[in-house]
């Protein structure tokens, strides 16, 4: 299998305080992926270790199966493409900037009005060509920094936060986008999100972030506090686990291992608490329910069984899971 | 009050009958201080930014040491200067002394470290996005500089303009290192400290004012490429 990147032993730190911490990561090339997280989670650090733009701490960075130094050489360069959460267009013209994108990426002159030209298309701003930066909106800059990324054809193109303050309209552009260039063969398209439908929507793999580590449970039921003797305890809930990590300050609970029921169950579950039912939502081809147990949990069940146990808003459930569902980072 | 108003007519009227001796001293002036705008100018920008880029240990310090000469009076430069350039001086055989390139070298001196400061903050206070973008965009160090020194033109403009203004206005080096020679080392700034001590108030007087024209004409030209910018 060819790798886009292979991470090994990465750490990021700021003032002593470790904000990216990934023993291994592997993302295959020509795949869609999603970075979930939420603010704060690493996510933007870790694309900047991936665009090679900041160096890590500790560990090493593989791309496209070959070690990637920094400053890297003008041919691995040549094969990332990385749009900035805020990106900036320099003063001119939208065509004077992917010009310059295309002089410093060293394509000789003859190239670069075809070059500008299917850039341009492939991100719909073919009008703008002309139209001076300091006059786009922000859903058209989004997308001329991108034309800017992709006019020299790289292989990986990395979006921080590409959805970010953006209208309905804009954001569908950017999908068909993210969709299209991804059907492209061994394209490599990396991007960061907050939101996880979205991601999940649009990606092929996900990748998910808590305080800079990697967790493979989706981002539901995360919690923050302290573990103590297999026993975590997020500040109103006690939460058993089977993990003695003493430096863990996390976990996660995948909403498919928690059981709701309208009676507390007789079981061998260590973890169960009662609640009140304060949010039902369709999710693909599941239901979403919110629980408040003093700490929000969510559960995904099936439709049918939404029917069965005859739940409604600020009814009274009861939750239980296992201790081994809880994944403890 | 009447000697003043008088003085001031006067010196009025030198300029706008185009009085050669006024002309050739405001002509030498210039020269020197564009000649050494130039030369520090070409070597501060780079430096600058380079420095302004470049991480390294001890960068503090080195900005530390800019600041502390660009308070440096101008005196202590044309000293220094004096002391290599005297006949007894370890460059005396230059035969540099009492030249204008005596003076063009410590007015360079003597701006350099206001342009490259001025050239540093120019960088720092660029768009923060600007050399992350760049840099992702494949720039080597060299289009790199050239890229940042373009995008900040109007603020390394300015550290120019700041640095000649410096230079034209300058006297006590231009005085120990170009001797006041007339027609030859003799500035403005030289001309208006010997002409008020020999008493010809008018005629240093009318220097004063061309000074002060100068110096209106580069803000002026710098508000309007600032306002063009915007």
């Amino acid at each position: 299998m060819t790798k886009a990147y292979q991470l090994s032993n990465i750490k990021v730190s700021f003032q002593q305080n470790v904000v990216l911490d990934i023993p291994e990561l592997t993302i295959p090339k020509g795949k869609c992926v999603a970075l979930l997280g939420e603010n704060g989670a690493g996510k933007s650090t870790l694309l900047n270790v991936l665009a090679c733009l900041s160096k890590a701490n500790t560990g090493s960075v593989t791309l496209l199966n070959q070690t990637a130094a920094l400053p890297l050489s003008s041919s691995q360069r040549q094969k990332i493409g990385f749009v900035q959460q805020h990106p900036y267009l320099l003063p001119g013209s939208v065509e004077d900037n992917i010009k310059l994108a295309l002089k410093l990426q060293g394509i000789p002159a003859t190239q670069h009005s075809q070059l500008i030209k299917q850039a341009l298309e492939q991100t719909k701003t073919t009008h703008l060509a002309l139209q001076q930066t300091n006059s786009l909106s922000g859903g058209e800059l989004k997308r001329v920094a991108i034309a800017r990324s992709i006019a020299y054809q790289p292989d990986i193109l990395l979006l921080d936060e590409p959805f970010s303050h953006l209208d309905q309209h804009h954001i569908q552009l950017l999908e068909e986008f993210i969709v299209s260039f991804a059907q492209q063969q061994n394209k490599t398209i990396i991007f960061s999100s907050h939101d996880r439908l979205q991601g999940m929507a649009l990606a092929d793999n996900i990748i998910n972030l808590v305080a800079g580590k990697i967790t493979s449970s989706p981002l539901l039921n995360v919690f923050h506090g302290s573990l103590s003797e297999h026993l975590f305890d997020t500040g109103k809930l006690q939460i058993h686990s089977t993990s003695t990590q003493s430096n863990a300050h996390h976990i996660a609970i995948d909403p498919r291992e928690i059981i709701i029921s309208a009676q507390a169950l007789q079981s061998s579950m260590r973890n169960s608490f009662s609640g009140r039912l304060i949010l039902i939502a369709e999710e693909e081809e599941s239901v979403r329910l919110t629980v408040d147990c003093g700490e929000s949990f969510h559960v995904l069940i099936s439709p049918e069984s939404l029917k069965n146990l005859d739940l409604s808003l600020g009814k009274s459930v009861h939750l239980s899971f296992k201790s081994t569902a809880v994944t403890v980072f | 009050m009447n000697y003043f108003i008088d003085s001031f007519s006067a010196a009025f009227d030198l300029i706008i009958s185009f009085d050669p001796a006024i002309y050739q001293i405001a002509i030498t002036s210039v020269l020197i201080s564009i000649t050494a705008a130039v030369i520090a100018a070409s070597l501060a920008i780079p430096a600058g930014v380079t420095m302004a880029l470049t991480p390294f240990r001890g960068k503090a310090f080195i900005q530390h040491i800019l600041n502390t000469l660009m308070a440096m009076p101008t005196v202590v430069i044309g000293l220094l200067l004096y002391g290599l350039f005297s006949r007894l001086g370890p460059l005396g055989h230059w035969g540099l002394l009492y030249t204008p390139t005596a003076i063009i070298i410590a007015e360079a001196i003597l701006i350099f470290p206001i342009m490259m400061n001025l050239s540093i903050t120019a960088v720092q206070s660029a768009d923060p996005r600007l050399i992350p973008t760049l840099m992702s965009l494949g720039a080597k160090p060299l289009p790199l500089m050239l890229q940042v020194i373009r995008t900040t033109r109007l603020a390394m403009l300015a550290a120019v303009i700041t640095g000649f203004g410096r230079a034209i206005g300058e006297v006590g080096a231009a005085m120990m290192l170009g001797g006041n020679i007339e027609g030859f080392t003799r500035t403005m700034t030289t001309a208006i400290a010997l002409e008020t001590s020999k008493g010809d108030f008018e005629l240093g007087l009318a220097l004063g004012l061309l000074l002060l024209i100068i110096a209106f004409a580069l803000n002026f030209i710098l508000s309007w490429l600032n306002s063009r910018h915007d």
